[in-house]
């Protein structure tokens, strides 16, 4: 644990061990910068401020004012993975993905720390950051989101992700991966490798190949992209399959794990992929989807289990394995609910609401969710599954007859609506989230 | 034949220490004796209680890797290997696998010889629905190992098939294997072939029951003599996978053929050298 503090931190600390009640709520004297002389219900620390945690800190603060917030989030600006594939395919700028926490701070009074959380002591609660800070809390939330999981794809790693980027966390690594495909002379293959479940966004590898598509047929049209995937079945294949035809006729092929499609060495300096059986696939441009697990400071917290995901209880997406530690988004176990932004956001509610409970003690409300995933298949071609999830015999259950799946067949017009309805989603979810809509273009 | 396998992946050899911990730990709280734990899932199941000798066995030596989750049911990748002790000269013979709630529990049953090298095998299986995986190991000697593990199946909200026509029976036969051995020295075989391995349960587009048609045997030969051998059931999933170990006694070829169940196969061969 650092032994640097900062004023506020360490008078609080010193004020708690005065009252001797350091684990009792709720906690008279916050004496943080901005509950100065104020009363506070609750400490709650979120760490992370994508999708899951921006929701968190916001609907926390929804729940109860007095609830005293504090988001830790490194960057200034969040770039969203959702809609990081328009950026590739050249349909938006990455300032139109781009949201920050001035809503955050200024409208629902959460305090923004522009820090990384490095360590966390579940015993003490507490949370230490890079500026040396750390964090006192009641209830922790981690909304972390993905890490790489280096090196468990042979020739991967950090070094590698620079030639071969992952793209996989929106903002330098899809500015590069967009770089390489501007440069690309056409005639070019562009090789993505797709990874074996679970991993971050489900539909979005498919997405990613048809919007390359799209910028390929536009600009290099004697290109193509090669998916290399480790799965057999991917999410929307059938909807996919058939825009891809629609749109880029042999423009993508897709090449499956029964078809010796899974990637099991990477030469990022000769762009080459070598698969299980032996095939050796020669990129241009080489986007390597890694194999993923919940962001490292879960690790910390010692929440996560042997797959590297975080199990929670359902319930509350309280951890099964740490007391006062909730964990939301693509970190969590929440299967059959996929990673996505979506879902971070919805699991970010039903957690903000249970412990806005648990600080009244009052028992956590029931829990659901939905989701929808929207993939772009064409600027104009849009698909998309929805689900509601509910408690069931313990676990989290798909809703029978809720939601659904864009139809087989349907006229392009349906597709260009779905199209238009993926942009209505994500303004009205990034307006959720940090409260702002950055416009289409 | 080597009774103490060649190091295994870390990661397995964590989960055994765990699962030891584990045990020792169950004994030390209960005051029961290890045989006593025996008393596991396989003694519930008539699939696995028939290849269990009268001995209770042991609970063990025997690690199953398999996912916590699985997102798609069709293919849960499994992992099991014997890490255990055996007596000098005794091998591991046999592994069978169960999938407890499957229509059919079997899912594949291997055929272990001293060319086999290392008890460690993969494959991808069916679950149709959250139950337990069991494998039982016998050795040549007749001492049984047992472990099971719980995978939870979900289909996730995002996945949806395509309804690709199936695959041409027994085409694209994949098989990488060294083209040098070291003597004494398993190395990792795979295999990989195209099948629908329709399970006779599913219905087609019109209604009516697809017939069953699986690949129900697979064999590597090493220079004519028979070094490992699966007997593979409805439960593995379609176009079969398997990853196993070759420890060859000399160079030559090895023959690799699978079988399905209207008497078609097909055939692959491979050189190899002894260094």
């Amino acid at each position: 644990m650092s032994q640097q503090h900062n004023h506020s931190g360490l008078t609080r600390r010193q004020l708690m061990k005065a009252l001797g009640a350091a684990s009792l709520l709720p906690l008279a004297g916050g004496v943080g910068s901005f509950a100065i002389g104020g009363q506070h219900a609750g400490r709650v620390v979120v760490v992370g401020g994508g999708f899951g945690g921006a929701t968190a800190a916001k609907y926390l603060k929804r729940a109860n004012p007095a609830i005293e917030v504090t988001l830790v989030e490194p960057a200034e600006t969040f770039y969203t993975c959702p809609f990081s594939n328009l950026y590739l395919g050249g349909l938006r700028g990455l300032d139109k993905i781009a949201h920050g926490y001035d809503e955050l701070r200024d409208r629902y009074g959460v305090r923004v720390v522009h820090a990384m959380a490095e360590d966390v002591d579940a015993e003490a609660h507490r949370v230490t950051l890079s500026s040396g800070e750390s964090l006192d809390y009641d209830r922790l939330v981690l909304s972390p989101g993905i890490d790489i999981r280096w090196n468990a794809l042979e020739g991967y790693d950090e070094a590698a992700a620079r030639k071969a980027p992952h793209a996989w966390k929106a903002g330098p690594q899809t500015e590069l991966l967009r770089g390489q495909l501007e440069a690309m002379e056409d005639g070019g293959t562009v090789v993505m490798v797709a990874p074996e479940n679970p991993f971050r966004c489900p539909p979005g590898p498919y997405e990613r190949a048809s919007l390359i598509a799209h910028y390929l047929s536009q600009h290099k049209p004697r290109s193509k992209v090669l998916i290399l995937d480790a799965k057999d079945n991917f999410s929307k294949q059938g909807l996919f399959t058939a825009g891809w035809e629609r749109l880029y006729g042999d423009r993508i092929e897709w090449v499956g794990l029964s078809n010796d499609g899974r990637v099991t060495r990477v030469d990022a300096d000769r762009l080459e992929v070598e698969t299980e059986f032996g095939t050796r696939h020669q990129a241009d441009v080489l986007n390597v989807i890694p194999p993923q697990k919940a962001g490292w400071i879960a690790d910390r917290a010692g929440v996560t289990d042997d797959s590297g995901w975080v199990p929670v209880k359902p319930e509350t997406f309280e951890s099964q394995r740490v007391e006062d530690i909730y964990v939301v988004g693509d970190a969590s176990v929440a299967a059959p609910m996929p990673k996505s932004g979506f879902c971070a956001n919805a699991q970010a509610k039903v957690v903000a609401a249970a412990i806005a409970a648990s600080l009244e003690s009052r028992p956590a409300p029931d829990a659901y969710w939905s989701n929808t995933c929207y993939s772009l298949i064409g600027p104009e071609y849009g698909i998309s599954v929805a689900g509601v999830y509910r408690i069931q015999d313990g676990h989290i259950a798909e809703v029978e007859g809720a939601g659904g799946l864009s139809p087989a067949d349907a006229p392009d017009s349906t597709r260009a609506l779905e199209a238009q309805y993926a942009v209505g989603w994500y303004n009205a979810i990034c307006q959720d989230t940090w409260g702002t809509t950055p416009g289409t273009a | 034949m080597r009774s103490t396998p060649a190091s295994p992946p870390d990661a397995l050899r964590r989960r055994l220490l765990r699962g030891l911990a584990t045990a020792i730990l169950g004994v030390g709280l209960l005051g029961l004796s290890l045989p006593a734990l025996a008393d596991g899932p396989w003694q519930r199941l008539d699939a696995a209680r028939s290849v269990l000798g009268d001995t209770p066995p042991h609970t063990e030596g025997l690690v199953l890797d398999l996912p916590l989750v699985s997102e798609d049911g069709s293919a849960v990748a499994l992992t099991v290997g014997f890490e255990g002790r055996l007596a000098e000269g005794d091998y591991i013979e046999r592994i069978d696998l169960f999938a407890s709630d499957n229509p059919s529990p079997e899912i594949a049953s291997f055929h272990l010889t001293p060319m086999s090298g290392k008890p460690e095998i993969s494959t991808r299986v069916r679950l149709n629905e959250t139950q337990r995986v069991i494998a039982i190991a016998t050795s040549r000697q007749g001492e049984q190992f047992a472990t099971a593990r719980e995978v939870r199946v979900t289909v996730s909200g995002c996945l949806m098939r395509g309804d690709d026509a199936p695959p041409e029976p027994l085409s694209n036969a994949r098989v990488s294997v060294p083209s040098r051995f070291t003597a004494g020295q398993p190395e990792e075989v795979r295999t990989l072939i195209n099948h629908p391995m329709e399970t006779g349960l599913r219905e087609g587009a019109n209604g009516e029951t697809l017939p069953r048609h699986i690949v129900e045997r697979f064999r590597v030969s090493l220079n004519g003599e028979t070094a490992f051998e699966a007997e593979l059931h409805q439960s593995i999933s379609a176009n079969p996978y398997l990853r196993f170990h070759l420890s060859p006694e000399a160079g030559g070829e090895a023959v690799f053929e699978w079988r399905d169940d209207r008497g078609e196969s097909a055939r692959h061969e491979a050189s190899f050298e002894l260094g």
